[in-house]
């Protein structure tokens, strides 16, 4: 027992001492024993004292031997406890480090388009510290990944068949909307079909909206593009014009500067969802303003509403969407929400770098500001300030200022606006210029009813607008030459003395009235207003309302 | 009608702007039209201020003479009912005056009359 820690070499000797005293005292015992009985009992005694002997002898050395046996065992059974306790350690962190390290990385290389193949090469076998791992564990990780990457694939799939759903969409409205253009100049003359052009061509413009939202919630970029950069004020006015209530947003002083083609689309859209926001969470009667103004990062778009202000709660909800969408997660975050606006300009403020934030107005309600990072901006010539004005030039006419000042009438004498047949007073001509200026008088009523009058779009030599030939007979052919000098109407003018029909027909005395002239046939090629053409009346008439 | 159908110019996409005709025009519902029609002449009364809309600006520009609504609305590129919306507004601010054109006549004409007349016939 005391030698238990004793090594195995010196085992004879605790053998020989561990045996040796009950053999000792048992054989005083037996020697006691036989000297103490009788004579003829002494020999028995001593044989059995000698078989005791004998027997404790044997057992106490297998007892001896079967201790430490047990002691060895024991010892041994320690040991693999140990060894089993840090197998189970090493497993737990091992465990740790496949979730911690291994999975992370494996899955931010599927993500990168890698093959689960190609992953558990190069995460798995290319590691050293990876290599060991138990054919389970290689196997779980496979499956995980192959797992993962199926997910991928369907959301990547749904999210194509979104986005090309919506470029579908998108293709329609734009050949929409350029056709709509088209009509809306064509029937230009027609107030009521023009107004009612306008009012489709605006919910064509909301539908579009819409669908580039769709896209760009797909991941994917806005699809049209913008040859030439776009003046701010021209992209703010497309804003505003894919936004339902478009009459409540105000542009101020906006900076006079042009955006580069490719961003147009994208801060168009981001605009448009920043103000249909801010119009659609302010009471309806109050405006939205927009400025737009240099800052030193590029150019700051605020949009400021007066509608209710934000809560501190609802605003960090708000930008907490914006934050969401510029990590760009995913489109099941969106869940049920109807507010898709500010994930949509999340996503694009993240796709061009655009910084968007949310403030609480100074009117009490909010303000939104966009950052244009500098390099969307160019300085470079863009076509004039909303629509090509700036690139068109003044008219070249050759107008006599001189002579056109007196057909000034004095402020005040307006024409009135609702007598379309009324006459109207009017100043004659000082007689300097050997003419009278124009009686005027209204317009003729006639002129409504041309609704299919095309557009002025040709010029002329002279600088005369002309009409864009429709099929008909050319202008000249059929119109001048039977066209004499008007009647005039002496009953009908406020002044008498001003005879226009004197200078109308001849008017080579008196440019304006021989441009005007000109121009009045030209515009009139449609016979219902010729005065003289009875027979090409006639035409028209069978023409047109047959 | 059995007018000539409209030609079809080519639509080149990229050469249309961004905006749409109804933000330049305003609001659809409460905009009352002049009864300004072609051949009314505009002159400017004011000077454009930079707080204008800029076809309004335009539009006083252009009017420094009189011009008549046909050629605003060729300089600007803008169909004829646009620039009428917008004359109005600058009609009711006082900004721009309309004058009637040289008109030959005001009597409702005879061929007109005579057109009227034959197309009630054919009915």
């Amino acid at each position: 027992m005391v030698r238990a820690e004793s090594p195995p070499t010196d085992r004879e000797i605790p053998v020989v001492r561990v045996v040796l005293p009950p053999v000792a005292l048992l054989l005083g015992a037996t020697g006691a024993g036989s000297a103490l009985v009788a004579p003829a009992a002494r020999i028995p005694v001593a044989v059995c004292g000698a078989i005791a002997t004998l027997v404790v002898a044997v057992l106490s050395v297998a007892l001896h031997r079967r201790r430490r046996a047990m002691r060895a065992q024991r010892a041994e059974y320690e040991q693999r406890i140990a060894y089993l306790e840090h197998r189970i350690l090493s497993h737990d962190a091992e465990t740790v480090r496949l979730t911690k390290e291994v999975m992370p990385a494996a899955i931010r290389r599927l993500r990168v388009g890698n093959s689960p193949e190609e992953v558990m090469r190069d995460i798995v076998d290319a590691d050293a510290a990876n290599r060991h791992l138990p054919k389970a564990l290689r196997e779980q990780i496979h499956q995980v990944l192959e797992v993962i990457d199926n997910e991928e694939a369907r959301r990547d799939s749904a999210q194509r068949a979104f986005v090309s759903v919506a470029r579908r969409v998108q293709a329609i409205v734009n050949r929409q909307a350029s056709e709509l253009r088209e009509m809306e100049d064509h029937y230009g003359r027609n107030p009521d079909v023009f107004d009612d052009l306008l009012r489709i061509d605006h919910g064509t413009a909301l539908i579009g909206r819409l669908a580039d939202s769709i896209a760009v919630l797909g991941g994917a970029r806005p699809s049209r593009q913008w040859p030439k950069p776009v003046p701010l004020f021209s992209v703010l006015r497309g804003a505003m014009s894919r936004i339902l209530e478009y009459q409540r947003v105000d542009l101020h002083s906006i900076a006079k500067v042009a955006i580069v083609g490719t961003s147009v689309e994208p801060l168009i859209h981001a605009c448009a969802e920043l103000l249909d926001n801010a119009t659609r969470y302010s009471p309806p009667q109050t405006r939205v303003h927009v400025t737009a103004v240099e800052v030193q990062t590029g150019i700051a778009i605020e949009i400021e509403d007066g509608g209710v202000s934000l809560s501190e709660e609802a605003r960090a909800r708000a930008e907490d969407m914006l934050a969401q969408a510029q990590a760009g997660i995913n489109m099941n975050d969106l869940g049920e929400s109807p507010r898709l606006g500010m994930a949509v300009v999340g996503r694009l403020s993240r796709m061009y770098q655009l910084q968007v934030s949310l403030r609480q107005s100074a009117y009490g309600g909010v303000r939104a500001v966009l950052i244009v990072p500098r390099d969307m901006i160019t300085t470079g010539p863009a076509p004039g300030i909303a629509h090509g004005i700036g690139a068109t030039s003044r008219p070249t006419s050759s107008l006599d200022m001189s002579q056109l000042q007196h057909v000034v009438p004095p402020p005040g004498k307006r024409k009135p606006k609702p007598a379309a047949t009324g006459p109207v007073p009017s100043v004659a001509a000082p007689a300097a210029t050997g003419a009278a200026a124009a009686t005027s008088h209204a317009a003729p009523s006639a002129a409504a009813m041309e609704d299919d009058l095309p557009v002025v779009t040709e010029w002329t030599e002279n600088g005369l607008p002309q009409r864009r030939s429709r099929g008909r007979a050319p202008l000249g052919s059929h119109n001048l030459p039977q066209q004499p000098p008007p009647t005039p109407a002496p009953a009908n003018g406020f002044r008498p003395g001003a005879d226009e029909g004197a200078d109308d027909g001849r008017g080579e005395e008196k440019p304006p009235g021989l441009w005007l002239e000109a121009f009045t046939k030209a515009v009139n090629g449609v016979p219902q207003e010729r005065k003289h053409g009875e027979d090409s009346d006639d035409a028209w008439d069978k023409g047109d309302l047959k | 009608m059995s007018g000539p159908r409209r030609e079809r110019r080519k639509a080149d996409p990229d050469l249309h702007d961004p905006e749409r005709l109804y933000v330049i025009t305003g609001d659809l519902d409460d905009s009352e039209r002049s009864a300004l029609d072609l051949v009314t002449m505009v002159v400017a009364q004011a000077e454009p201020s930079p707080t204008f809309q800029p076809e309004q600006a335009a539009i006083l520009r252009l009017c420094q003479a009189p011009l008549s609504v046909a050629e605003i609305s060729a300089y600007l590129s803008l169909p004829f009912s646009v620039v009428t919306s917008l004359l109005s507004d600058l009609l009711a601010t006082e900004l721009i005056e309309s004058r009637a054109p040289i008109v030959r006549a005001t009597l409702p004409d005879r061929s007109l009359l005579e057109a009227v007349m034959h197309g009630l016939q054919k009915l």
